[in-house]
């Protein structure tokens, strides 16, 4: 499903922000990544989601190498992974339902099956009755479930989340929280970056340690060990 | 066409300050561009009607002599002109006609009449005739001391010369103006490219081609120039007619007037739909090649 292979990256000609990152994550696994703030978390997922390419090593999403994937061939491998945002990043000048819809509308779907689709899956994240409301109406919670929403509507293959629960209370980051465990259930690949170790723990998935750079642990939410060879 | 000028419905390029003065700046352009294609299109006609006008058109000058009768030289000048053949009519212009044509230059003045104004004979060539005019020339001068033909070809070369230097300045002045299009463009893509970078990055994640993006921009930059271009050439327009109605009212101009004929219009009609055509393709290739840097 998903394989690093020595995979190091650095921004421009910045000093290395990961090193020597090797795991492997199969298919319908959930997993959290970890790590003290600068430990390199939002760099992975950025590689994850393909929105930067490797310094170095192999990335291989869904059996097929992406490090050095074309261009034109990027979008088709996008459409298969959701990415939720910390800061949710929806248009604010769309409604929910545009907002959600719009993964649909760049695959070119049809509209009345992009609105079925879409008002089916705003109900079951609790917000049937707010489809038209704008971004900026809206609390961090719903916000966070429209994003949500936008981000599986295509029925991705790999979800990945970066500190979802960052901006809302307990209750809602345990709500949402279940919400990634049902879309996980239906065999969705989930991988969430949280510094929120109570979580973890209460959910108990296995989990990627990130420090300066390295991958030193991985595993049941447990203590980190010098490992930087992951296999979950 | 509802494509071309479709909204761009997620960058919501519209609500963009640094492109709301795009269409001014287009409208300048476009103003004198049209002006320079309306002096362009009426000097190619002015040359063409200048041309067709003289050939075949020659003039007689016969230089003023107090001492000779100067009616006698012309009756014989006629005389040997309708004779020679190839030359298809021939007619004395009466000296009160000549006076006349004077008048755009001097002005209406009773002492026009006092001139030593040399006197003329307009002479039209049969078509496909092969007339020798040198000949006939020398043989002019030869049988009415003073007579002079004027093929008028030395005059006409300058001005067609002319004409043509003014024509490529136009021409030259239609590439800069649309050279400083694309560059304001350009400059106004880049500027939205980094507005809307947040917007574009998660349209990209969300499996957005770069095609998508690109059509956005092309079509709101295209729908602006489109829109800037109208109330330009309207202006030009308007500011040819009242061109062409100075220059009618005035009794002795020596300036032709605007016109510039079916090609013209054409070609002044299709203005903004070129300006959009061109903003439409540098706003593509602009964006492809940003986007094309991007992951």
């Amino acid at each position: 499903m998903v394989r690093f292979e020595n995979v190091g990256m650095r921004y421009g000609l910045g000093p290395e922000v990961l090193r020597d990152i090797n795991f492997h994550l199969r298919p319908g696994s959930f997993h959290f990544l970890t790590g003290p703030t600068g430990a390199g978390k939002s760099s992975l997922l950025k590689l994850l989601a393909l929105s930067h390419r490797p310094s170095r090593g192999l990335i291989t999403l869904f059996n097929k190498e992406v490090s050095s994937l074309a261009r034109d061939d990027l979008p088709a491998m996008r459409r298969k992974i959701g990415v939720v945002f910390q800061d949710f990043r929806l248009l604010d000048h769309l409604s929910a339902l545009e907002n959600v819809a719009l993964p649909l509308k760049i695959a070119g779907a049809k509209n009345a099956q992009i609105y079925q689709h879409v008002a089916e899956l705003l109900e079951w994240v609790g917000l049937g009755r707010q489809v038209d409301a704008k971004p900026p109406t809206l609390s961090g919670g719903e916000k966070q479930r429209v994003a949500i929403a936008r981000a599986v509507i295509n029925r991705p293959q790999l979800l990945i989340a970066d500190e979802p629960t960052g901006s809302m209370d307990a209750e809602m980051g345990l709500r949402l929280m279940y919400l990634f465990q049902e879309l996980n259930k239906i065999g969705t690949t989930v991988v969430v970056a949280t510094h929120d170790l109570e979580l973890i723990k209460r959910f108990g998935n296995p989990v990627m340690y990130l420090k300066d750079g390295l991958l030193t642990t991985s595993g049941p939410a447990q203590a980190p060990a010098q490992s930087s060879r992951a296999e979950t | 066409m509802m494509q071309l000028f479709g909204k761009s419905a997620e960058l919501q390029l519209e609500k963009d300050v640094s492109t709301r003065y795009l269409p001014v700046v287009i409208s300048a352009m476009i103003f004198l561009a049209a002006l320079s294609i309306g002096g362009l299109f009426s000097l190619n006609n002015a040359i063409n009607d200048w041309s067709e006008t003289l050939t075949g058109n020659l003039t007689v000058e016969i230089a003023f002599d107090p001492t000779a009768d100067l009616d006698q030289k012309v009756e014989d000048a006629v005389d040997l002109l309708t004779n020679t053949p190839g030359v298809a009519a021939a007619r004395a212009i009466e000296r009160d006609e000549t006076l006349k044509l004077l008048e755009p230059f001097l002005g209406k003045n009773t002492a026009l009449g006092d001139l030593p104004v040399p006197r003329l004979i307009e002479v039209i060539i049969a078509q496909d005739s092969a007339i020798d005019l040198a000949a006939l020339n020398d043989k002019l001068s030869e049988s009415v001391p003073g007579a002079r033909l004027d093929i008028h070809r030395p005059w006409l070369d300058k001005m067609v010369l002319l004409g043509r230097s003014i024509q490529l300045l136009a021409a030259a002045i239609m590439l800069l103006i649309g050279g400083v299009t694309v560059i304001i463009v350009i400059f106004a893509v880049r500027t939205g490219l980094i507005m809307h970078s947040e917007v574009i990055q998660v349209l990209h994640l969300i499996g957005a081609r770069d095609n998508y993006i690109a059509e956005q921009f092309q079509n709101y930059f295209s729908r602006l120039s489109f829109l800037g271009a109208l109330p330009g050439l309207i202006v030009a327009i308007i500011v040819m007619f009242v061109f062409n109605f100075l220059v009618g009212s005035l009794e002795a101009s020596m300036l032709p007037p605007l016109s510039v004929g079916i090609e013209g219009i054409v070609a002044l009609l299709l203005l903004p739909i070129l300006v959009a055509l061109l903003t439409k393709y540098t706003v593509r290739l602009v964006v492809l090649k940003s986007l094309g840097r991007m992951m």
